[in-house]
């Protein structure tokens, strides 16, 4: 086998290269909770997990929710996810982390 | 005197009258010409940018071609005014040979300025962003904001360091670790952190961890990897981030320097000295110890007070 052929097995079965990185989030809205990410899938993601994971802790801080009757605008379950919209471990805790968590 | 000049303005408006027109019109073709001369070499000049990989070739050939086009439009003005235009054509020729023959031969020894509008250059100690070039200064956007006008004279002198001439830059952490048993963990732990960015290319070369060094109580750990040239400095502060909080996580202990301070305990001479002599001269009296070869005193702050 030569080293190259070797080196696409690697890529393809080591460590997964990420492509890009999104905040997932529901918001809500007219009365319900609405699925919605930032950037929006139209625009390019974001290339750095550290700066989305920052993303979504400022909107998580910045929308708390109050724990009675959601609010016009309240952010819930937000979440860091991949190119393929795959949930991502947050780098700081190494765990599944959603913020602002709605209880069901 | 009034007289001449009345001939003179009469000659004038004569003049105006019999070649006005032709006179506006090589005005407008010079004017013309020159703007379209001018939307012409930017396009050209995009293009070259990104067709030409030989920078130096594609300067020469950019300069050739506005040499060329420049004559034929001031020859064409030149026509439009009346003059003889096999005799132009000759001239125009002639011109635009000596002048390419020129640039081809002394563009090399034409001293230039190793960088373009818009590149980050580091020069001397100064790094920024170049904002405009004149002939006599550069000037120079500092990324704390300070605009800075810097002689040419002075880059020509100095050197430049052109973080565009190339597109990517490597990054480089070095990690100090405690124990050897954590080595390979720590590699690929690391390794891991920077195949997984996006930010991370595979050329020129892959993303590696090198064993440095073992000194100091450590052993040193040297992540190396290739990124854009825009994203060099996030991308480093936020993978030693990432690496910091993985080995934190992982339970893998970083090395710090330390220095370790002896402190040796008081003598009853070393008290005399120090001033307390009436102590000194009791607890001699209560040890018995005289005069002799002592520890060296290296502090007379009570041992509890220092860091060992």
């Amino acid at each position: 086998m030569k080293i190259a052929e070797s080196m696409k097995i690697i890529d393809a079965k080591w460590v997964e290269k990420q492509e890009g990185f999104r905040v997932q989030f529901k918001r809500y809205s007219d009365g319900a909770w609405i699925a919605d990410m930032v950037p929006p899938e139209e625009a390019a993601a974001l290339d750095s997990d550290v700066t989305a994971w920052r993303l979504a802790w400022k909107l998580a801080q910045s929308t708390p929710l109050s724990g009675k009757e959601a609010e016009e605008g309240d952010m819930a379950d937000i979440r860091v996810v991949d190119q393929n919209g795959n949930p991502i471990e947050n780098y700081a805790t190494g765990e599944m982390d959603i913020l602002n968590r709605l209880v069901d | 005197m009034e007289s001449s000049m009345v001939d003179r303005l009469t000659r004038a408006g004569s003049m105006l009258g019999q070649h006005g027109a032709e006179m506006i019109q090589a005005l407008l073709i010079l004017v013309l010409g020159l703007v379209a001369l001018h939307w012409l070499m930017r396009r050209l000049k995009t293009l070259f940018d990104k067709k030409f990989n030989n920078r130096a070739r594609a300067a020469t050939v950019f300069s050739c071609i506005y040499v060329l086009l420049l004559t034929s439009i001031l020859a064409t003005t030149l026509v439009q005014l009346g003059v003889d235009s096999s005799n132009m054509i000759r001239l125009v020729i002639i011109v635009s040979l000596i002048a390419i023959a020129a640039i081809i031969l002394f563009r090399p020894y034409i001293p230039t300025l190793p960088f373009k509008v818009g590149n980050t250059v580091k020069v001397g100690d100064l790094l920024g962003k170049i904002e405009a070039t004149t002939l006599v200064h550069t000037r120079m956007r500092s990324f704390d904001g300070k605009t800075i006008f810097i002689p040419n004279e002075k880059i020509l002198r100095d050197f430049v360091i052109n973080y565009h001439v190339t597109p990517t830059r490597r990054l480089k952490i070095d990690i100090p670790i405690r124990h050897v048993k954590d080595l390979l963990k720590t590699k690929q732990l690391l390794e891991g952190i920077m195949v997984a960015d996006p930010r991370v290319q595979k050329t020129p070369a892959r993303p590696v961890v090198y064993t440095l060094n073992l000194l100091e109580g450590c052993v040193v750990l040297g992540a190396r990897c290739w990124v854009e040239n825009a994203k060099f400095w996030v991308a480093q502060c936020e993978m030693l981030e990432k690496m910091l909080l993985k080995l934190d996580r992982e339970g893998i202990a970083l090395a710090f320097r330390r220095k370790a301070i002896r402190v040796f305990h008081e003598t009853p001479l070393a008290l005399a000295q120090l001033g307390g002599a009436a102590e000194g001269a009791a607890l001699q009296a209560e040890t018995g110890s005289g005069p002799g070869p002592q520890p060296p005193l290296m502090s007379a702050v009570p041992p509890e007070d220092l860091e060992t």
